[in-house]
């Protein structure tokens, strides 16, 4: 097992889906921001993965529960359970495919038909490392996730660029949104389970920027 | 950042400077390799060998001639014999005869050449996207546009294309590369017809249909096995609200071709082939019964790694296989279809609105429920 601490202390857990159509890259940028890994040759995603970090948040200590699913259409007979309950969802696509971006407003329909209405959104454009590729100007993206309103931000999973960022970005969002107006769940018995763990001494996950990149790959 | 190469543009090509193990896999750096046999084989072990494979051709006459005459006398040789393993050097002629698939082949010349040379499909840039994401650590299809890929992409073009309902989905792409290791493009295609359409056991193409039927069935009634297999783990299981799609869709959907050592994954095929996707519960079973003492006592988070990460010692086909066969689950894998497939009105404890994901509501709830008992104490 890859030294995780069992008990772990942290302010709030917070459940996040990372989701957007199959190779644009989520399983590398859950690697990258939860071990700060980037995998060449990685296989697709076959039903769900998932990984977890702790990390600091507007001054709090936020665990990110991130499901990580299989992007092609077929699977969302699987995937789409995994959005209930979540308050992030982190939408990518890749800069360098046009495709992937028009299918974001399929993936929006898809969250409105089965994840909570208060769900958080953050569109994510994807490999911005293949620059002389991209086919998706900043700006359009921009506008659309302003339309919309979701937050945006640009990734490359590959160079590490944004990814701290981007995962800050959605928690803090996640954070402030449930801070205003508490979140009521549609199954009772809140409060009841597992305590809440309050503490200062904790240990944040490795993987923050400057940190030496490490190559994976298992087979 | 010295990588700004282009990845769509080139894909590290075969790495000679990295060896590969017996199987083709491209070993991790510092690999301890274990790749199922040990190093050097005792003169002893050799000729055990021999003397194995000298029996199995009998049994299978030349080209397969004698093969159905074999089985047909003596149907438990076989059983055990394949439950042993089937020697690798044979494998490939095994499992088309026991597949069914030599037969689909004969039915059908020239179709595949067809498939693959006359039609198009649908799918044709959802396929090429996975090609190099199918064991990509294989020296077969590490090359871009090299042999392993082409006939990888042909296999599943022909395939989108003869069944056009199911077309193309993530996941056959093991299957098909599984099989190209050892057999011939034509060959591995017509074995996936025979597994996806049943030539010999009940046809799977549910697992890749629309809603992945068969995927959702074969979970709820592992889930229903590992409750009566092990009692006190399968409730161990419901506290931590861990649902078997979170670590054994793969195990099905990929028939254990996914993520697990490629000298199981063989082994588990020998016996799937024969005896069908039985294997594949009795297997993951066994997985959890090897593993049940420490999973018991995991939470959550450390139990979902540990069921998708199982020690070198469990993965072991002499060890896990006998214990797997220790399971007898067909008929009861039989009355837990019937009861899957009528529905709710069945005693059983979940109704169907919620059988796809019990479990998953309750995680979370649990995760609701956490946020607002810490927004409570954080207002105090």
């Amino acid at each position: 097992m890859a030294g995780r601490r069992a008990e772990e202390e942290y302010d709030y857990l917070f459940k996040v889906v990372l989701i957007g159509d199959s190779g644009v890259g989520k399983s590398n940028l859950l690697s990258r921001f939860t071990r700060n890994e980037f995998c060449l040759e990685s296989k697709s995603t076959i039903g769900v993965e998932f990984a977890t970090r702790t990390l600091h948040v507007e001054g709090k200590i936020i665990k990110a529960q991130i499901w990580d699913t299989a992007g092609q259409e077929r699977y969302r007979a699987i995937t789409s359970a995994y959005y209930r309950g979540a308050l992030g969802a982190v939408l990518v696509y890749d800069v360098s495919k046009p495709t992937t971006f028009e299918n974001i407003s399929r993936w929006l329909k898809e969250l409105r038909d089965h994840a909570d209405s208060n769900i958080r959104i953050m569109l994510v454009g994807n490999k911005t490392d293949l620059r002389h590729l991209r086919a998706v100007a900043t700006e359009d993206a921009q506008n659309f996730a302003e339309a919309e309103g979701l937050s945006y931000i640009e990734t490359s999973a590959l160079e590490a660029t944004n990814v701290e960022e981007a995962f800050q970005l959605i928690l803090g969002d996640i954070y402030r949104a449930i801070s205003k107006k508490p979140v009521v769940s549609d199954d009772s018995g809140a409060g009841a389970a597992g305590g809440v763990k309050e503490g200062k001494t904790i240990n944040v996950a490795p993987g923050d920027a400057g940190a030496e990149k490490k190559q994976c790959c298992s087979t | 950042m010295d990588k700004k190469k282009a990845i769509d543009d080139t894909e590290p090509g075969p790495a000679p400077s990295r060896g590969v193990d017996r199987f083709g896999f491209i070993k991790p750096e510092q690999s301890n390799s274990p790749d199922g046999l040990p190093k050097g084989k005792s003169i002893q072990e050799r000729e055990r060998e021999e003397r194995r494979i000298r029996k199995w051709r009998k049994m299978i006459g030349v080209g397969g001639s004698d093969w159905k005459h074999y089985v047909r006398r003596n149907p438990h040789v076989v059983k055990r014999r394949i439950r042993k393993g089937i020697p690798d050097c044979l494998r490939g002629l095994v499992w088309q005869l026991i597949s069914g698939s030599r037969d689909l082949l004969l039915l059908n010349p020239g179709v595949y050449e067809t498939l693959v040379i006359y039609e198009t499909s649908a799918s044709e840039l959802e396929i090429i996207r996975d090609i190099s994401r199918t064991f990509p650590s294989h020296i077969f299809f590490q090359q871009r546009h090299g042999p392993g890929q082409r006939s990888l992409y042909n296999i599943l073009k022909a395939y989108s294309v003869y069944d056009r309902d199911v077309g193309y989905v993530q996941g056959m792409g093991f299957l098909a590369g599984l099989l190209l290791l050892y057999m011939s493009e034509e060959d591995a295609f017509w074995l996936l017809v025979a597994l996806l359409k049943g030539a010999v056991h009940a046809p799977m193409e549910g697992l890749y249909q629309a809603g992945l039927p068969l995927v959702q069935q074969y979970l709820s009634q592992f889930e229903k096995l590992v409750m009566e297999h092990m009692p006190k783990l399968g409730q161990h299981f419901v506290e931590e609200m861990i649902n078997p799609s979170m670590y054994a869709s793969q195990w099905f959907i990929t028939v254990f071709s996914y993520s697990f050592p490629f000298h199981l994954t063989l082994r588990v095929w020998d016996v799937f082939l024969y005896e069908g996707i039985k294997v594949v519960f009795q297997v993951g079973l066994a997985l959890l019964r090897f593993c049940h003492d420490d999973l018991i006592k995991l939470p959550f988070e450390q139990l979902l790694h540990a069921l998708r990460n199982f020690p070198e010692e469990a993965t072991d086909p002499d060890v896990l296989l006998p214990i797997a066969f220790t399971f007898k689950v067909s008929s009861r894998l039989e009355e837990l279809q019937k009861e899957y497939q009528k529905g709710p009105e069945g005693s059983s404890e979940t109704s169907t609105s919620k059988r796809h994901q019990p479990l998953i509501s309750k995680t979370m709830s649990r995760v609701g429920s956490r946020v607002i008992s810490n927004l409570i104490s954080d207002k105090k």
